[in-house]
Formats: structure tokens, sequence, C-alpha cells
């Protein structure tokens, strides 16, 4: 069948990958590091992680750099790292859906993880009873453990042979009927034979039982398997009943380490369990404080071992629900010498630290603490203190003595209070997306490239984020030059053998001048230099050892080591319009189009070559490579002219200015740079020139070593002012630095090593550079540029990330936002489940606030300011008060751009939860701006049953005032159902309730109801809109379109789906199709039948849409599925914009764990043809690392349609040669042309 | 009749190995139990799901996974009393 897509297709693109973390583990997978110097394994979202953590000299500096990032192609449900006894390093394993397991090694060489095996044990996919939700490694690497949520479990059992390979065993099975497994773990058994733990809990008497006796009477196991490694089977050794409401287990070492057995974690209480010993149990310490509530019961949610080996010593950290951290010790007993015997005699808890929520803590054996966050950044944590000394804070120590370890028996509770970080310091924050609630691309600043909003977070750590593509600045100095305007500046050093440079030249050819600046301690004008100050200068260079040479318009200029100056005059009539040079070689271009080439010999002094060629056009750039390492000269120059050509010329002496080969230029290049780069894929440093022309492109072509032909070129488009460009260093590579309307940095990306073109956003105010260049001091290492009317110098901290963000912070979990029609203003609702409202905290602490109100009154400023400013910290830093059934909410106004801030902020009361916004014109008012939130009052998600207060829903309306930057309460509706969609519809509100689509107009004490209609099945999530067309995105049912008859004022549901999507998002691609995203992670473009939409818009109710009987129980035409694509982020927002400046428009989506991609589409066939070609061969060369077929993942609920997956296709850019040959042969192109095209295919429009 | 005879043990090493595979009394309790565990199993399997879960409910994902792990036991409530 012929590969023919009949209707539009996409080209699906990862922009940013989720940041949210699945599973990590320590391990040591890098060969040759100490033993310290452990590795973070970590899975966020499909791709692995290899994290190490770097620390500076003096651990002043530290943060965790990625050594490598793989795609998975799989939903990645668990890591863990162990050392087979002989092995140099720890193997990983990867849980998947595959029904694999899979094994990796790091390897060194490739810098990518490799597969040593997959093993079949199951189907593939997220089933009930497929191992895979848990996996569990004996701590002695001999065998490892998947369990399934039900019956099964599986045991492999791995060594190594004589010759260093690793053998897996066929897979153990150990399941047991009608058993749903809680948790897994391994116990530390020393060298006996390896033991797995597991919470089960058995279903059978309960779901036989009709009076629901036995339900009640339903016990937890925890129950002990064996792997008998000598009859090489699995059985079940040992269980005893455990408390209920346990939920995580882990092992306590064993051996000549501890007393093995197990800490079985449940509400409010932790156990020490095992066959061999009595049981302990020791209570959670709960919060103290008038905002807790002292009933209230934590469980466990992460832990983390220390444990060491020499001296056999051991802790635990524990973190329960509201991240508070304890340290659990277990002491032994001692028998009648006095010596520690293996029966643990009590268990000590001590409060050690609050860290934000963790999916999985890690203690770094380099003394750190590693919080995989669930929610926010992931953080780095040093270690200053193990709290070892039980004197310090003894109010925070906790003992098991007198407690019962029988579940049934009572106990009094503890409590703690809660404090700021004492232990710890944070050394290293890790940039994370996630969750990500809303984005909006909108261009607020009139930048050329729009900026990414977002709301991200959860609790009082919530963020308004505004998202650019391009590399963080760190601003050292920036100081005014006065008003002459500066155009180009020099940093030289004053011999070639300087670490750092001496002068500065800084040149404006409006005035006509130069000045000289010296860096020393500081950079000061120099008075007492050689140099030209009364000229404007074309280039400066030092040259030969100490030889420094300013090329002006009448001449070269040249200060030799001894302080004599030579002076070469330009010859009569011409003046030199362009000149570049490097340590030997020094090209000049005349007004006369000729160009004048010198040496410098040993003495320093340059020797003119006689011929002077003519160019075809007047010279406008050129460019003489930088000396390479070792060598006298440089190959090749290139020089541009105002013909739109570029010509390559041999500058080696023995043929000099020989041409060599001509490229045409679609415009007058304005700058030219010949930068000798490493080449990815060799590995070795080749030639590049890269070419600004006045059109604001920016090229970048290869220069053939041996012929000095170009080839490989790459275009982009960098803004509207013609590019100049600049070499500079930056992380100890050799880059360009291209301005144009702003300034580009093009480098090789440390993980992909791919040459990448990002801007940099430069701190506060003007984003245009003029010109610059390295600089290095005593001090400081980094870029001077001239940024206007300021000398500006500044860092760029690391290249590895793609995106700068600037943060407003917000104080619940935000859940919907709205811009201002014009002012850069935007609005976020926020709401939290489970926590106290401002008002009833204010109520709970009276005396607080009324002291803060006496010492304000008595002006008693300085005390003051201390205390006030201290709390609100330390509620960030613990975070919000949490009670059952309460709603925490309030609206705030955004001003991203000015104040940086939040401009005010309305909290809401009676146990209501703002849930969307809409900014509204209502044309009764005469088109006045108002904002409409929409609210819902006694939500209780998640829970079933009828117990206390219905849901509710409001919609309160707020004017505007103060440019939107205030908010003034109007009135309150209202209504039946919690409000979860509002838009403005033709000057008037459309609000979803329930199932009902209302239009609504403001009035003076409430809304008033204009239309009704009920067109979808259960609630209404979205709303879109075009004209008299509304999306209705249902919460279970798609998408519905809905057309108002505004005469008759009737609106009537005309299409809906065959499929049940859980609707997220929706947005209208045009008047017929619909994008939208699923609660399961599908993103998905429908359209309506052309029938159906002519039907629609027919003048009048008469028409044939009214009376259409409906199909099937829904609307009288079904949509048509245009494409379907599984992304396994949960899309929260579908937009159609254009992401770069000049670019096409896409669909770029952004997902609740910080994903965000793009849908491109194709615009040609041949282009679908090619991609569908590649990637089909991509699927077989290079099968997904943890086992998963590609193409069932993308189809993982709906058979992938019309989407052609970028990502697998970018995977061809990091194949080896030899594969890339392959499958370059298989879909008749050259290599260079694949990559190019799969470059292209990103940059064209994205970033 | 041999035939009949390996086809029920068939079906009976299927329902075995497969849980929720159905017979012909299965009941509507069962066929609802069946149904609902596969659900919760598949929540607490895709982790963005537990994710987006626990951020509407305002809770650790660790104790949305215990609910829906400890709604697996009976999920549909007891089973209906069987009238012979």
């Amino acid at each position: 069948m012929a590969n023919i897509q009949q209707t539009q297709a996409f080209y699906s693109l990862t922009l940013e990958s989720s940041s949210a973390p699945t599973a990590a583990v320590t391990c040591n997978a890098i060969p040759g590091l100490k033993n310290q110097d452990q590795q973070i394994f970590e899975a966020r979202g499909q791709r692995l992680y290899l994290h190490r953590i770097i620390e500076s000299e003096g651990r002043t500096e530290v943060k965790v750099s990625t050594v490598v990032e793989q795609d998975a192609f799989g939903i990645i449900r668990g890591v863990t790292a162990f050392r087979i006894p002989g092995t140099p390093t720890d193997q990983l394993i990867v849980s998947s859906d595959s029904g694999r397991l899979t094994m990796l090694n790091y390897d060194h060489a490739k810098n990518s993880f490799k597969r040593v095996h997959l093993e079949t044990f199951g189907k593939s996919g997220v089933r009930r009873t497929v191992p895979g939700q848990y996996l569990a490694s004996d701590p002695r690497g001999r065998c490892c453990m998947l369990a399934s949520a039900e019956k099964n479990k599986v045991v492999y059992i791995v060594n190594r042979n004589s010759e260093g390979a690793i053998m897996i065993s066929s897979p153990h099975e150990a399941n047991q009927w009608a058993s749903l497994c809680f948790a897994v773990c391994a116990l530390d058994t020393g060298w006996e034979h390896p033991i797995f733990a597991a919470l089960e809990v058995n279903y059978t008497d309960s779901e036989g039982d009709p009076s629901g006796d036995m339900y009640e009477q339903r016990e937890k196991l925890l129950v002990y398997y064996t792997v008998d490694l000598g009859l090489n089977h699995v059985v079940r050794s040992w269980s005893d009943s455990v408390d209920y409401t346990a939920n995580m287990i882990f092992g306590v070492p064993g051996g000549q380490d501890g007393p093995s057995g197990v800490i079985v974690c449940c509400e409010d209480r932790i156990y020490y369990r095992h066959d061999k010993s009595n049981p302990l149990c020791i209570p959670i310490p709960r919060r103290r404080g008038p905002t807790e509530d002292p009933n209230r019961k934590r469980c466990i949610i992460s832990h983390c071992l220390h444990l060491s080996k020499a001296r056999h010593e051991f802790f635990f950290l524990v973190q329960t629900e509201d991240g508070d951290v304890f340290k659990l010790n277990l002491e032994m007993g001692e028998d009648a010498q006095g010596r520690k015997t293996a029966q643990p005699e009590r268990m000590t808890l001590k409060y050690y630290e609050t860290f934000p929520i963790a999916k999985q803590m890690l203690l770094i054996r380099k003394g750190y603490i590693y919080i995989a966050a669930e929610n926010g950044n992931s953080k780095l944590y040093h270690v200053n203190d193990l709290a070892e000394d039980p004197e310090v804070e003894p109010e925070n120590n906790f003992s098991s003595d007198d407690v019962s370890a029988d579940p049934a028996a009572d106990y009094t509770p503890t409590y703690f209070q809660p404090r700021g970080l004492t232990f710890t310091s944070l050394a290293h924050d890790v940039a994370s997306q996630h969750p990500l609630m809303r984005t909006k691309v909108d261009n607020l600043t009139g930048e050329d490239a729009p900026q990414i909003y977002a709301i991200q977070g959860t609790g009082n750590r919530s963020v308004f984020k505004t998202i650019r593509h391009g590399l963080e600045t760190q601003e050292i100095v920036s100081s005014p030059l006065g008003n002459v305007p500066f155009d180009n500046l020099w940093s030289l050093r004053h011999r070639s053998s300087d670490e750092f440079h001496s002068y500065l030249l800084l040149s404006s050819s409006y005035g006509d001048k130069t000045i000289v600046l010296s860096i020393g301690d500081e950079v000061e004008t120099a008075e007492d230099t050689t140099f030209l100050t009364n000229r404007a200068t074309v280039t400066a260079q030092q040259m030969g050892d100490a030889t420094l040479v300013q090329v002006h318009a009448r001449g070269v200029h040249s200060i030799l080591e001894s302080g004599a100056i030579n002076e070469w005059p330009a010859p009569a009539h011409r003046t030199i319009v362009a000149a570049s040079a490097n340590s030997r070689q020094l090209l000049l271009g005349l007004s006369s189009s000729e160009l004048a080439f010198f040496f410098m010999g040993d003495d320093g002094v340059l020797n003119q070559l006689e011929e002077m060629p003519e160019m075809s056009g007047k010279v406008t750039a050129l460019s003489v490579g930088a000396t390479p390492r070792g060598q006298q000269q440089a190959k090749f120059a290139v020089v541009g002219c105002d013909d739109c050509t570029i010509r390559v010329l041999s500058i080696e002496l023995d043929s000099p200015l020989e041409p060599k080969s001509v490229q045409a230029l679609s415009a007058i290049p304005t700058s030219i740079e010949v930068v000798s780069q490493v080449d990815p894929a060799s590995g070795t440093a080749v030639s590049y020139v890269h070419i600004g022309l006045q059109s604001g492109l920016y090229l970048r072509a290869l220069i053939d070593e041996v012929t000095g032909e170009l080839g490989e070129v790459r275009t982009k488009f960098l803004g509207a002012r013609a590019t100049r460009l600049f070499p500079v260093d930056v992380a100890e590579q050799e880059a360009v630095l291209a301005c144009s309307s702003r300034p580009w940095l093009g480098y090789n990306h440390p993980q992909s090593g791919l040459h990448t073109l990002t801007p940099l956003v430069i701190a506060g105010g003007q984003q245009e550079l003029e010109a610059a260049r390295p600089f290095a001091s005593e001090h400081l290492k980094g870029l001077c540029a001239i940024q206007g009317q300021n000398l500006l110098i500044f860092g760029i901290p690391s290249i590895e990330g793609r995106l700068s963000r600037e943060e407003v912070g917000l104080r619940y979990t935000p859940r919907g936002m709205a811009r201002h029609p014009w002012a850069p203003v935007w609005y976020v609702v926020q709401s939290e489940g489970n926590a106290l409202s401002q008002a009833t905290k204010q109520g709970l602490l009276p005396s607080s606030s009324t002291t803060a109100a006496a010492a304000a009154a008595d002006g008693d400023g300085t005390a003051m300011d201390e205390d006030s400013a201290d709390p609100e910290e330390l509620e960030k830093h613990l975070g919000l008060s949490r009670a059952p059934g309460h709603w925490a909410s309030c609206i705030q106004a955004i001003d991203p751009i000015d104040r940086k801030a939040a401009t005010s902020t309305v909290e809401l009361e009676d146990n209501e939860a703002a849930l969307c916004v809409a900014v509204v014109a209502f044309e009764s008012r005469n088109w006045e701006v108002y904002l409409a939130v929409g609210t819902g009052q006694h939500l209780r998600p998640g829970v079933v049953g009828t117990t206390g207060a219905e849901p509710k829903g409001f919609v309160h309306i707020y004017k505007l005032v103060e440019e939107g930057r205030g908010m003034e309460f109007v009135h309150k509706t209202p209504f039946d159902a919690p409000i979860y969609a509002i838009m403005p519809f033709h000057g008037r509100l459309a609000v979803g309730v329930g199932n009902e689509l209302f239009v609504y107009d403001l009035g003076i004490k409430a809304l008033l109801r204009k239309s009704r209609g009920t067109v979808v099945p259960n609630m209404i999530t979205s709303l879109e809109s075009q004209g008299n067309r509304i999306i209705c995105g249902d919460v279970s049912e798609s998408v519905t379109y809905v057309v108002y008859k505004p005469k008759h004022n009737r609106m009537i549901g005309f299409v809906d789906d065959t499929i049940q999507r859980w609707t997220t998002a929706t947005t209208m691609v045009d008047y017929e199709t619909v994008a939208g995203g699923d609660k399961f992670g599908n993103l998905w473009v429908v359209r309506c039948p052309e029938q159906a939409s002519k039907e629609s818009d027919e003048e009048g109710i008469g028409g044939y849409i009214v009376n259409e009987r409906s199909y099937l129980n829904g609307a009288p035409y079904r949509l048509e599925l245009r494409s379907h694509f599984f992304t396994q982020d949960i899309p929260m927002s579908v937009q159609r914009t254009a992401l770069v400046a000049g670019g096409q428009e896409v669909l770029f989506w952004a997902g609740l764990q910080g994903t965000l991609g793009m849908l491109a589409p194709f615009v040609s066939r041949e282009d679908v043809e090619f991609f569908g070609q590649l990637e089909s061969q991509m699927r077989a060369e290079d099968a997904p690392l943890a086992g998963r077929d590609h193409l069932m993942y993308r189809g993982y609920y709906v058979p992938v349609k019309g989407v052609i997956d970028g990502d697998l296709c970018e995977r061809f850019l990091r194949l080896g040669v030899d594969q890339k040959r392959k499958i370059a042969a298989e879909v008749e192109r050259e290599v260079r042309e694949i990559e190019r095209k799969v470059q292209e295919m990103r940059t064209r429009v994205a970033f | 009749m041999a035939d009949k005879l390996r086809t029920q043990q068939q079906l009976e090493s299927l329902q075995n190995k497969y849980i929720g595979t159905g017979h012909a009394d299965t009941t509507k309790h069962e066929w609802t139990s069946n149904i609902a565990r596969d659900s919760y199993a598949s929540y607490q399997g895709h982790p963005p799901l537990l994710h987006y879960m626990s951020i509407g409910m305002g809770v650790p994902t660790e104790r949305v996974r215990m609910m829906c792990m400890e709604k697996m036991v009976l999920p549909v409530g007891p089973a209906p009393v069987v009238e012979d």
C-alpha cells in the first residue's frame, strides 16, 4: 500500500522534556570514579538520566550536571542499581511498561546507556497482573524482584561468569492468587539466601462475603519470599499481620552491619519487624502549632538509608507527607558482657529538617541529600551536621520506649515544632517545570520571539513563570560610556603568553575615535598607551609574541615590544574597510576592492605581500581563522563582497591569496568569522565559516581542509538587524556570538553534542548588543560587550539548559490564568485542597496578629521587621497548614514585566476554591472590562459518597482598575455545581455548569441569564469559540460543537465524538478543527464534517440542523479524527502559535509533568514521505531502550495517526556512522542531507 | 465429549493465568469489580495520571497510590446476597 497521507500530517517534537521524577537511585555507574563520588540515576517521564554532582574547589559551587540522557520511549515505572560481586560498576535496572526487565550499563566511550539484558516476563502495557509496578534488588547484587499490583511476582537471579559477562537466570515466579501487593523491598541478609519482603492483602474472603464483615476483618500481611540460590526457586517463607495502614517497607542492614529485618511505615506509626526479633514501634511525631490539627495522622512517603560499611553503622532518613524529615535509628540490645547483640531494643526518631516532598530522597556519600521533588524544583542539600549529638535540640528526640508494638494498642502521640533549615544548606536547585498547570504563549514585551507564560507548582511554592528560549547571563559589571555610540570593542593581551587581558579598545566609527581601557584590578581609562585614539579602529589584535596591531581606516599601527611604533599607511586614495588578523597573519580589505596581506615574522614586524588581488565587488567583511595550535599560519581566509558572494582564499605563504572557492549568498555579508570547532561526530577540530548577513540571517558552513570548498550549510534567521559575529570562549569551547536584534550563542551542546544556536537573555533591559568579546582578568572571566551606552561585563553560568526562567511567587496551587486585553497583567486563580484558608488561619492566630499590630502601633520598627519577615519565610519553607476538607483560595493580578510581583490579591472565604478565570468586556457596559472567576464550594475531589454539604459553584465578578493591576469586587452569583469553564462570548459571559452551557450578561446585583442549553453528557471542562460556534470539552466524552443562534437564542450541539476523551485542554485550530489533549496523555486533532459545518451555519432556526435526529444518543453528526498521538504526559494547554521570530505557526502544547512540545505541520508531501520512511527505519535500527515497541507506545490508547515522531527521528543524529549510513541507504539519501533535514525541522519553527 | 473437556480445561487454565477471564456464570459484581481493579491498577501504573490526581486532591502521590491500592480490595462494595 502506498504510504500516502490523505490529510495534514504533523511532526511531533519535544522542546523541553518532562522534569517530574518517577524514580531515582544512587549508583556508581561511571567506571574509574571513586566510590564516594556517587551518581544519580533518575527516570523522568519517558527519559532516563544519569547525573553527577560536580563540586568546584572548596565546595563553593556545587551543581548537578547531567552526564547522559536518553529517551526510552516507554513508561518508566521504577529504577534500581546494584553491584554484582566482582564487577567494576553498578548495573542499572529499569522496569517499564514493556513487560520486560531492562538491565543497562553506562558506556563511557560512547557516553550512552548500553543494554546488557532484556528479559521478557509478561505482556506489554501497564496491567494489573504484569510485574513492573514494584522493583527491588538485593543489596548484595544477587537478584532482583519485580511485582505487580496484584498476584504476580517474578525474581531474576544474576551473576557473573568466569569471562566477566553478566548472566541472568530464567524468571522464578512467586504468584499468589487474589493477593494485592502494597509494597516490596529487599532484605539485607548478608550472604545468606536473599529475601524479599512484601506487604500483601488477600481479598478472597472480603469479596465472597455479602455482609461485609470479612472486609472489616481483612488483614495486611508482611510476607517474606526467600530466594533459594541452591535450589533455584522462590518460596514464601514467613508471613505475619501488620498494622493495616502500612504503606511502605524498607530493609534494615543485615549481616555484619545490622540486625536485618524491615521497617514498616504505617499511618502515624513506624514499626520494626523481623521473623527473628521482637517488633518495635514508634509513633511519627506530629506538628505542633496553633494552625495544626493535633489529631491529623501522617504517613511516610520517602526514605533513604545511610550505611557505613566500615563502621557497621547505619541510620535512615524518613520523610512524612508534610515534608518533615526524621532521622531513624535502631539501637541494639547488649548481652551480659556488654557486647552488642543482633536484637534491636529501641528505635529513636529525631526531627532533622523539613524538605520539599520527595518522590525519592537520596543520601549521597559525598555529604549531600538529593530531593527528587514531587512538585517543583528538585534540590540538592549539603549536609553540615548529621544531628548525631543528642544534646542538640533534645526536645526533638523521640524513642520507642514504652510504646506497644501491637497495632491495636493505644499510644500517646508525640509533637514537635518544625523549623527552618539547621543541619543542612541548599547547595543546588535543579530547574524544573512540573507540575505545569497552564501555559500561554504571548508577546508582552515586544521582543522578536514570544515568551511562554506559565503557572506552575503546588502549595505556597507555586510560581508564575516567564519562560524564554535563551541562556541566562549573569551581569558582573555595567558601566556607562557616555553619549558617544561605540560600535566595536577588542580585548587584548599584552603578550601572547599572558593569561589575562590587559587592554580593552572601544571604537566609535560615528565619533571617529577609539578609547583604550586598561584591565587590572579595575578597568579604567589608560592615558599612557601609544594606541591611536583619534581614529576609529577597524580591528585590533595582539600578534606575534608581543606586538599590538591596531588597524584603522588610514593604515596599520603596530606597537612593538620595545615600544617602537611601525606605521603602514594605506595606499593613496584608498582606505581600509575591513580587516582581520590572527597571531601571524593580517588581511586587509581596501576601499578599492583590493586585498592586502601581511605576514609577521619572528621579529614582530609585518611584511606585506606585494600582490594585491582585486575582488569582484566591494569588500564588506573578511576573516582569517585563528592560528591553529602548534602551527605558524592558518590555511584559509574568507572574504565577503557586496555582490553577495564569499570567496575562500588560501593564505598559506606558498600560495598566498590563491582563490579556492566561491559561494553565492542571499544578501550582503556583514560579518565573517572562521572558527575551528570540534566536530562532535569525529571529535576532531574542523574549520567552520560563520557568516552574518545584512538581512539578519546567519549561515554556518564547513570548509573542506584540502580543497577549501564550502559544504554543510546551515541557515538561521536571527533577527531584524544585520548580523555581526564575534568568536568567544564559553565553557572551555570555541563558540560564536552572533549579534542581531538580540545576541545568540552558537556552541556545541554538552549533552547532545549538536551545534546549537541559543539566544542570550540579558537580565533587565536592553537585549541588543553591539559587540562582544572574551574578557579575562585576574578576578573575573566572562565576556565584555557594548550594550547601547554601557560597557557590560557578564558571564554565562551554564550552557546546559536552553530556557531561561523568571518567577513570581504565588500563594496556592494555580488553576487558571487569563490576560488583560491590553495591559501586561495576568490574573491567576489559585486554590489549595486540604489547606486552611487565610481567614481561618487568622482566626486561629489571634494573639500573634494583635501583638504584631500592637508592635506596629508602638513604632518599634526594627525588632518588628525581623519578626515579621521570618514567619513568612518559615511558612514558605514548611508548607501550608493542612486540614482535611478545607480549601484555601485566592485570585492574584500578576505583573511579570514591570513590577515582577503580584499587584493585588483577593482571598476567597467560605471554603470556596477558584477554578477558572476569564477577562470579559461586557457589551451592555459599553465594553468595559471585568474579570470573571468561576469557583467551587465544598469540593471533595476523590471522595465518593454523600457526607457534608453538596459542592456548589459561584461566579465572581471583579472590576479591573488601575490599568488592570487592581481588582474591585462587584458581585457573585450562585450556581448548583462548581464552575470549571468560563469564556467571554459576544460581549457576554459563557459559563459551563455541570452539563449545561449558559450565556450570562452583567446585572447590578448578579449575572443575568440570557441563554441556556444542555449540550454535553457530563460536565463542561473547557470552552472555546469562533463566531457563533462554541466548542465544549466534556470531562470524559471529548468535545461537542455547539452553534449559537442569536435570533432565536438557542444553543444546539451538532457534532460530537466517537471516542471518550477525558478532555483536559482544547484549542480551535481553525473554524472546523479542534486540537486537544486528554488525561491519559493523548494529543488529538478532530475535524467537523463538511456537511455538518455547512448546515450549522445556515440562516435561521428553521434549517435542517435543528430538526436533525440525534444519532445513537448523541449529536446528529460525528467528528472525524485527523491526528492522534500518545505523549505520556498529560497535555494541560494546547495553543496554535508561532514560537520563534519569523517562524511558521505550530501547535504548541504543555504537559503536567513539565513537557513543552509541539506539533509542526508538514509543508510538503515529500517531507511527510521522507520522515515517514526515516521513522520506520529508526524504529528498526534504534529500537527503544526499555524494549517497548515504538509504534505500540505512540499508539497506546488509539493507533497513532497523522503524526511522525520527531524525537525518534532526532535520535538519528546520535547514531554511529555505520547505522547512519545504513539508514541513509535505505531511504536513498545522503547522511548529511538527512541530518540537515532533521535539524531544519526543528530550527525552522522552534528551538 | 473429550473436546468439551479439553475446552473446559483450557478455559480453566486461562482463568487461572489471567484474572478477569469470564465464564458463563460471571456475575455483575465480579465483572464490575474486575473493571474497577484494572482501573485502579492503571492509575498507579501511569505516573502522570497519579500526579494529576494528587494535585487535584491536594495530597502527595504516595497517599493517592495508597487509596488506589486500598480501593482494589473491595472496589464496588460487598457482593450481593445470592438467593438459592
